[in-house]
């Protein structure tokens, strides 16, 4: 085995140092009667040859979506990454260490760390950011927790349904084992209705989660929703799209209380859904009821300023069942990524990323639209992804083939909005070019000649 | 040698007007701003983030970097954690295009290699847990703690069962009690007898039909192996429930005991810490987790499926699964990782593993159980804690006091104050990659540290860019970020 040290003469001393004869005697205290009788059925040791041949095996069968036309959205996305991204990521000192348990032997991890929880500050405009969640669907289940959590006489969360479907489902599969009542205000026209959000919140509601732009890339009237909710004292979640806050407001500016978001659009591959970066931000007066690692600024033994993890009394190793999330690590790995990322992108870099992405997706609505089998399915504004609807409702067939011809055009929405089966929904990001789109837009127009289409 | 501008802040190095990465112009016809996005929604101003040329960012980061222990540096030897070697041909493998750059959405038919992937990872963990079915959706160890109770709740809740109580030994992970109060569960602590084994007459006397979950760790936080679990896990089903193992340890009874056949329900892996998948400065990790066939049908979605003729497809988990714990499928990055680890290490590399871990670790309890207490004896599995309670009696050292010292040596720090029950624990876990001179020069420094005068170590370290920052400060005023 390619990272074993010990010899046969190595265990030898090692065992008479031990007083044991041999290795098995180590195991005594395992009973005979449930020790495994036979070598575990897994397949046999392969070289790094043999498995670089292997993983090459499986990848071939893969379609990579990074090095196809990738207009898949949905909260994970195809964005530049930097090479400095991925030069620093890769060094050992980083991803080969754990959680800054020591700080004296962890200042490079607490300073990005640091670095990291004040960057995501500026981007959203709140008061302070935890060093990451996992993910930002969790991100979003623990924001509601937290904020029942602050408010415990209030027992009620109101979603809207133009939130991540998925991030919906994880908050339901959260609450039904807590005393909590889950309300989700329908999104028919691709946006949250007004009039029934300000119906479903009442002096009982402990929050209200929005997404902006929403799952359908459209863009929410966060205005009145943050007025509707202090004005019931409810406390307003907001998840973004990291990348919008280029060019839109920070939420911090229109009155979220805590922010939470997918950050796998600062610099992380898609990887097949993860890991991710789950970004969290609040106002001040949630710091003690906030969930996972946060990263405090001190001064040592010498008065110089150095780092640490702090406030570990809200976390499970110290309150067990009364902390505020049984959350033990962060992402430390992804947190750097953004961090990174947004260095090398800073306010210039962002705002351009920002601008390409609603340029582009628009030159994309309206190239697609011009045939006459496509329309948006809202009227709406959007950031930089919308919702086309195929006026022959043949979705499936369509992306599919689409697919075949290298081409991931969107993303169908029936699976998760029976009404918007005839519907998908695209993501342009900065990467796609102008010959990019024309070719996508072509090969969606023509499909309705594809053989697929006419079978299905 | 160090470099200053390293510790300086990136938003101290930021000069208005520089910058890294540029995007190229905008090649499609370009709308007015305005129209496109009303001013209501429009930032006022450019965000306010530092602004560096990338030759900034590189010195940066990289001389940031010099500032962590590592594995790749150093050796790691804390306690629980299994901060083994991570194979480089991992990383490069799991950086494939054909596995990197997959979007969660795309259609199943473009993603059979992967799929297949994933589909033989749940076959190898179910078969080294003993356990039939399992969902590697959960993202960490804490994650697929939470996971499984969410499971046995859905299941004696279909079960009609009113059971509110969930079982923890005092010596059990924090996350353990935290995850099961997430499941909405009453949290019920069993004590632990002093060599670290569970109680069993106070278990039995907490055992009702109100108890959902017992949650054991085996081999436990001590580094010992339950000898007892078998009538325990008979205890628990006597009364209705489930035994859920912590498989924190799992590195120390690879191919050698099977979680389900000593009686385990349900259990979580650790990827990051049995198969190698790195640690990345606190995570990512993943929290896949094994159950029984009649646990199967709660676990969370979508499912992998296989049909006749091989092609893998993504399923919705049906009506009485627990929903959704994660966006997307999981964290499939460290997956592939755990995946390559097992496959470079195959049936009797799996079992080796476990051997040498264990080896490494009683040769280590051998070579300085003259000079520190081992409340626990003369053996131990993968781990062991020693406890510093009479240096500190005698000489008023503390766990940390030694924990510091270390790094001078440049070892990296025990675990301290883990667990909880023993009184000034320094909890040392070497791992199955390390040589036996790493072990000796690492035994050589513990055994200097405590023969050491008393001011040497309560001001240690002295090597360090820091030496014990002020936490108190830190919690009473907290500064979390720069301004």
């Amino acid at each position: 085995m390619p990272y074993f040290f010990n010899t046969p003469e190595d265990r030898r001393a090692m065992l008479d140092a031990i007083g044991v004869a041999r290795v098995d005697d180590l195991f005594d205290d395992i009973p005979a009667e449930i020790k495994l009788q036979r070598p575990l059925e897994v397949p046999p040791a392969l070289s790094e040859v043999e498995l670089e041949r292997h993983m090459k095996q499986l990848s071939a069968r893969n379609t990579a979506a990074s090095e196809s036309l990738c207009f898949l959205g949905g909260g994970s996305y195809d964005h530049f990454v930097p090479a400095v991204v991925d030069h620093i990521a890769s060094r050992g000192e980083y991803y080969t260490s754990y959680t800054p348990y020591q700080a004296e032997a962890s200042q490079g991890n607490l300073q990005v760390f640091f670095e990291y929880q004040t960057l995501i500050s500026e981007l959203t405009g709140l008061d302070v950011a935890n060093s990451s969640l996992y993910d930002g669907g969790s991100a979003a289940c623990e924001a509601v927790l937290m904020a029942l959590a602050s408010q415990p006489k209030r027992r009620r969360v109101v979603v809207a349904g133009s939130v991540h479907p998925e991030y919906r489902e994880i908050i339901e599969t959260y609450l039904i084992n807590l005393d909590a009542e889950l309300v989700t205000v329908s999104a028919l026209d691709g946006g949250v209705s007004g009039d029934e959000l300000a119906a479903a919140i009442d002096v009982e509601t402990a929050c209200v989660l929005v997404q902006q732009p929403n799952f359908f890339g459209a863009l929410e009237d966060v205005d009145e929703i943050a007025r509707q909710t202090h004005e019931a004292g409810a406390a307003l979640i907001v998840a973004v799209d990291p990348i919008s806050l280029g060019l839109l407001k920070r939420p911090g500016d229109y009155g979220a209380d805590i922010v939470v978001a997918e950050g796998q659009s600062l610099g992380i591959p898609m990887q097949y859904g993860g890991p991710y970066l789950g970004i969290m931000a609040c106002r001040e007066t949630f710091i003690r009821k906030m969930p996972g690692r946060i990263t405090g600024a001190t001064v040592d033994r010498s008065g110089g300023r150095c780092f640490v993890l702090t406030l570990q009394t809200r976390e499970q190793h110290i309150r067990r069942q009364k902390a505020t999330s049984n959350i033990c690590t962060n992402q430390g790995l992804m947190a750097l990524r953004a961090a990174v990322y947004l260095a090398a992108m800073g306010p210039q870099g962002m705002r351009e990323t920002a601008e390409l992405c609603l340029q582009k997706s628009r030159y994309a609505a309206d190239r697609l639209t011009e045939n006459d089998r496509f329309e948006l399915a809202f009227d709406r504004r959007t950031f930089k992804e919308f919702v086309v609807r195929d006026r022959q409702g043949r979705v499936t067939s369509l992306l599919d083939e689409a697919a075949r011809q290298g081409v991931f055009a969107g993303v169908a929405l029936g699976r998760w909005y029976p009404e918007l089966d005839d519907c998908f929904l695209v993501a342009v990001t900065e990467k796609r070019t102008k010959a990019d789109i024309d070719r996508w837009a072509e090969c969606l127009a023509n499909s309705e000649v594809g053989a697929s289409a006419v079978h299905a | 040698m160090r470099n200053q501008q390293a510790t300086q802040l990136l938003f101290e190095l930021s000069r208005p007007g520089r910058r890294a990465a540029r995007m190229p112009a905008c090649d499609v016809p370009k709308a007015d701003l305005g129209e496109l996005l009303p001013e209501q929604h429009r930032a006022k101003r450019p965000l306010p983030l530092p602004e560096l040329a990338e030759p900034d960012i590189v010195r940066h980061f990289t001389n940031l970097s010099t500032l962590n222990m590592s594995v790749d540096t150093h050796f790691y030897p804390l306690g629980s954690c299994t901060m083994k070697y991570n194979p480089k041909r991992n990383e490069r493998l799991a950086s494939l295009a054909g596995i990197a750059g997959l979007h969660p959405y795309q259609p199943d038919a473009t993603v059979q290699g992967m799929l297949q992937l994933l589909y033989e990872l749940e076959r190898m963990l179910g078969e080294i847990a003993g356990l039939e079915a399992v969902s590697l959706q959960p993202a960490a160890g804490a994650h697929g703690e939470l996971t499984a109770l969410m499971v046995a709740a859905a299941y004696f809740r279909e079960l009609g069962q009113q059971r509110t109580k969930v079982l923890v030994p005092d010596s059990a992970h924090g996350t353990n009690p935290a995850s099961a109060a997430m499941a909405g569960f009453d949290v019920v602590t069993v004590k632990s007898t002093a060599t670290g084994y569970v109680d069993q007459a106070d278990l039995v006397d907490k055992l009702d039909e109100h108890v959902a979950v017992f949650m054991i760790t085996n081999p436990s936080t001590l580094g010992m192996f339950e000898r007892r679990i078998g009538p325990i896990a008979e205890a628990v089903h006597a009364k209705g429930g489930l035994i859920y193992l912590d498989g924190a340890n799992m590195n120390a009874i690879l191919g050698i005991t099977r979680p389900g056949d000593f009686g385990a329900d349900m259990m979580h892996y650790n990827p990051h810490k049995t198969f190698s998948g790195p640690h990345g400065g606190g995570g990512p990790g993943a929290g896949p987790i094994a159950v029984t066939a009649a646990l199967a049908p709660y676990l969370p979605g979508p499912r992998i499926y296989r049909d006749e003729d091989g092609a893998f497809s993504l399923v919705d988990a049906g009506p009485r699964s627990i929903g959704r714990v994660r966006s997307f499928f999981g964290n499939v990055g460290v997956l592939v990782r755990a995946y390559c680890y097992i496959l470079t290490h195959g049936p009797d590399g799996l079992r080796q593993i476990a051997e040498n871990a264990v080896l490494n670790a009683n040769y280590v309890l051998s070579q300085l159980k003259d000079v520190v207490d081992v409340p626990q004896g003369e053996r131990c599995m993968h781990e062991f804690v020693a406890s510093a309670a009479r240096l500190k009696a005698e000489k008023g050292v503390s766990a940390m006091d030694v924990a510091k010292r270390l790094l001078d040596f440049g070892f990296h720090a025990p675990t301290v104050y883990f667990p909880l029950i023993v009184p000034e624990a320094l909890m040392i876990e070497p791992t199955e990659t390390e040589s036996k001179e790493t072990l000796d020069e690492f035994v050589a420094a513990l055994r200097q540290v405590l023969d050491e005068q008393v001011d040497t170590l309560k001001e240690a370290p002295h090597t360090t860019m820091c030496s014990r920052p002020n936490e108190v400060q830190a919690a009473r005023q907290p500064v979390v970020s720069w301004s």
